[in-house]
């Protein structure tokens, strides 16, 4: 069963980063927390993955649930906790027979901070940019098993280490649009013989105002697009670079937002534009994502 | 004529929003421009003494503050609170405008 790991590790790092402030769906925003303020968002997200080069009839399909709290230490200092919970199943043929394999339960918790560095206020518009750097717990399992044996990496809700991830972030925003970019990296170490590639991404969002009533815009609708660029390397088993792993893809996202002053819903379609991966690593197809956040 | 006056006038001041309040406050905020976003300065600005309502205007970039009968703000205080917020000060003037309920 080792092909198995040449799976795509999917979902825990494409979806955690985004975050519980207004803005993008699909990753950061250097808008403000003010202090003392929390910040709750429960997303769900569903995956797909079954366009295989490999001829195995692979189908991944995951459903994640990820919980963010998050606390404004000042106006400038955020601390955020995220905390997955995921539900995973993989379908399969092996020498003509059909098998499913899956797993579910509490994936890798992360902890981060965000510190807005540069801050630009006018009337109806602010421009930020902040850093932001943290650590992924292994808080979910990462030695799960099943009746064919020890799951995949891919299948395991967790990674057994500690990795550590950062970036920069930029937000633009006036009364009749915001504009977002974000650069991240995250560094993934080993664990159990396995080590997942490490991960470089580029986000950009581009969202524009409707406000239906002009007089207090007390609440409105974001719409727009977000591009998502993702860098995986090869994953490493016993210190050798697995040759179908890694491989580069771009997202492309349509996305709707109701925005209150107290709440926030949400939803977004990820697809991928261009998929760039190595060797017979699975592709990824859709990813539908839906979230509600809350002020208090 | 005098009776009526001494029997009805606390009752006019009493339900007059005039008598019921103290000072108005029309602060300027730049950089709000979500309405997400504004709960923080809402919560920031009903911490300071005397504080009885607060009303975020995105679309004007304002707040306006009623204040309970006798207490005053200082610009200093609500720049403090509005800074707290992750915003920054534009204008800070006494108003005629309240808060309505």
């Amino acid at each position: 069963m080792k092909y198995l790991s040449f799976f795509p590790i999917l979902l825990l790092q494409a979806a955690i980063m985004s975050q519980a402030w207004a803005a993008p769906v699909t990753f950061n925003t250097a808008l403000p927390i003010s202090e003392g303020v929390f910040l709750y968002r429960q997303q769900l997200r569903w995956q797909s993955s079954a366009d295989d080069p490999s001829g195995m009839n692979r189908e991944m399909d995951a459903q994640v649930a990820i919980s963010v709290l998050g606390y404004g230490i000042n106006s400038k200092l955020a601390v955020f906790g995220v905390v997955p919970w995921v539900d995973k199943s993989l379908e399969m043929t092996v020498n003509g027979n059909a098998i499913e394999r899956d797993n579910r339960g509490m994936g890798d918790a992360k902890v981060f901070a965000r510190y807005t560095f540069w801050q630009d206020d006018a009337q109806g518009r602010t421009f930020r940019a902040a850093a932001f750097g943290g650590l992924t717990a292994p808080t979910g399992k990462d030695d799960e098993t099943d009746r064919f044996g020890r799951l995949p990496p891919s299948l395991q809700n967790g990674s057994g280490t500690w990795n550590g991830f950062g970036g920069v972030v930029a937000t633009w925003q006036s009364m009749n649009f915001e504009i977002d970019g974000e650069i991240s990296y995250e560094e993934n170490r080993e664990a159990n013989n396995f080590e997942a590639g490490d991960e470089s991404r580029l986000n950009f969002s581009w969202q524009r105002w409707y406000w239906p009533s002009d007089s207090s815009r007390d609440a409105g609708f974001l719409y727009g697009v977000e591009f998502n660029w993702l860098h995986r390397g090869q994953n490493k088993v016993g210190g050798q670079k697995e040759a179908n792993s890694g491989g580069d893809t771009l997202w492309l996202a349509p996305t709707l937002q109701y925005v209150t002053q107290r709440y926030i819903l949400e939803m977004a379609l990820q697809k991928p534009v261009v998929q760039d991966l190595n060797g017979t690593a699975l592709e990824n197809d859709l990813i539908a994502i839906t979230s509600v956040r809350f002020i208090f | 004529m005098k009776l009526i006056r001494v029997l009805f006038l606390p009752l006019l001041m009493a339900t007059s929003g005039a008598w019921a309040q103290g000072p108005s406050y029309q602060v300027g905020v730049n950089g709000l421009s979500c309405p997400f976003c504004a709960y923080g300065i809402e919560k920031q600005i009903h911490k300071l003494d005397g504080v009885k309502q607060v009303k975020v205007d995105i679309g004007k970039g304002q707040v306006v503050i009623s204040m309970d009968d006798d207490r005053t703000l200082e610009e200093a205080q609500v720049e403090a609170a509005v800074k707290r917020s992750g915003f920054s000060l534009r204008s800070f003037e006494q108003s005629q405008e309240r808060v309505e309920k």
